[in-house]
């Protein structure tokens, strides 16, 4: 099994939203998460999927490049770290894979940035421009899925941070 | 049957969707893309739109897992509330499927249409009564300018009545669907129902 635990991750529970917010274990919103088990299990397994080494057709490294590239357009700044942490990991160098990518990547950055910003503008023109740079049918629909998890995410880290702000008497804790 | 709501391009009729990529084929689907798709719904083995996700089952699976228990863990905030919060992100996206989805939904639940008229209408503004107008409007605030909620953005919830829980029920809601819709706008279109 591949695990996506960051380096900076205690032992044990913690997930990449915890990290994202952050929240410890002491934190009343830590436990609140629990109370929906499946949601948190879920929410981590997608993330796992997402980057599941398994996954053929776009690398890991292209969809690590993807979660960068979205978090720093979101101005999601915990997530954004967390992306360009795991992009050192895998050996990658993520300045130059945002700013100097190849043709392939480019447009998998392209599609992926006009999504997050503006969905409405899919179109089956894009969908026909990854298909001719050999992108195959799976690993569109893999792209299409990490788009759309990454704007997930990015809510509900946002949604956490903006109650973690307002709960009463965990202020010394931010 | 009532008349069905048509604003300004959004309905709660019921739609199909086309894929523009090709389809798993059911008849020599993977165990684990069966197991997704039955995770999901019991209709969803004849839905274009996941026999396409199916293409990564484990990615539909544990989506499915986090769609069912967002949308219809019980406790929490109301399901209706849930569905409206799910229809002002479809609303503000332009994702007319998931917003006539949802729509249908929270009628179902609440026995009602008239805040998704004015959501169709108006969505920054809409709600018939103080609670629903303050989860109308963090709905959209998350929806449209994540970067920038905070906590002057959740106290107008709390001065509405709603409890912590309810509150991160609505979080997961709203996100959910800033999944969903770039999913449907992204890999096909909806269908619109023929006239009659």
């Amino acid at each position: 099994m591949t695990t996506s635990i960051s380096t900076t991750a205690p032992a044990g529970s913690a997930d990449v939203i915890d990290l994202a917010v952050p929240l410890a274990p002491s934190h009343p919103l830590h436990g609140l998460r629990r109370e929906r088990p499946k949601i948190v299990d879920a929410t981590q397994g997608s993330y796992d999927a997402m980057f599941a080494a398994d996954v053929q057709g776009i690398s890991v490294v292209e969809r690590l490049a993807v979660a960068l590239h979205a978090s720093q357009l979101c101005k999601a700044a915990q997530l954004a770290a967390h992306y360009r942490q795991r992009l050192v990991d895998e050996g990658a160098d993520p300045q130059a894979l945002l700013h100097a990518p190849g043709a392939r990547l480019a447009l998998i950055l392209d599609f992926a940035g006009k999504l997050i910003v503006r969905p409405l503008d899919g179109d089956k023109t894009s969908i026909d421009a990854l298909l001719a740079v050999g992108l195959s049918t799976p690993a569109i629909v893999a792209l299409g899925q990490l788009i759309a998890f990454l704007s997930y995410q990015v809510r509900v880290v946002a949604g956490l941070q903006a109650m973690a702000d307002e709960t009463p008497g965990t202020g010394a804790a931010a | 049957m009532t008349t069905p709501i048509r604003i300004k391009g959004f309905t709660n009729e019921v739609l199909g969707w086309k894929a523009w990529l090709q389809t798993v084929d059911l008849e020599s689907a993977t165990p684990a893309q069966i197991a997704a798709l039955e995770e999901m719904s019991p209709q969803a083995k004849q839905s274009a739109y996941f026999l396409l996700l199916a293409h990564q089952p484990e990615m539909l699976l544990q989506r499915s897992i986090a769609f069912n228990a967002i949308m219809f863990a019980p406790g929490g905030m109301p399901r209706a509330e849930r569905e409206l919060g799910a229809t002002v992100e479809s609303r503000l996206n332009g994702c007319v499927y998931c917003a006539s989805v949802h729509a249908q939904r929270f009628e179902q639940l609440a026995r009602r249409s008239d805040v998704i008229e004015q959501l169709f209408e108006e969505p920054l503004t809409a709600g018939t009564t103080p609670r629903e107008r303050a989860i109308v409007a963090f709905s959209a605030e998350l929806a449209l300018r994540p970067e920038t909620l905070s906590a002057r953005h959740v106290k107008p919830l709390r001065e509405a009545g709603l409890g912590e829980a309810e509150i991160l029920d609505l979080v997961h809601a709203v996100a959910l669907f800033a999944w969903a819709n770039r999913l449907m706008l992204n890999l096909g279109e909806p269908v619109f129902p023929q006239p009659a």
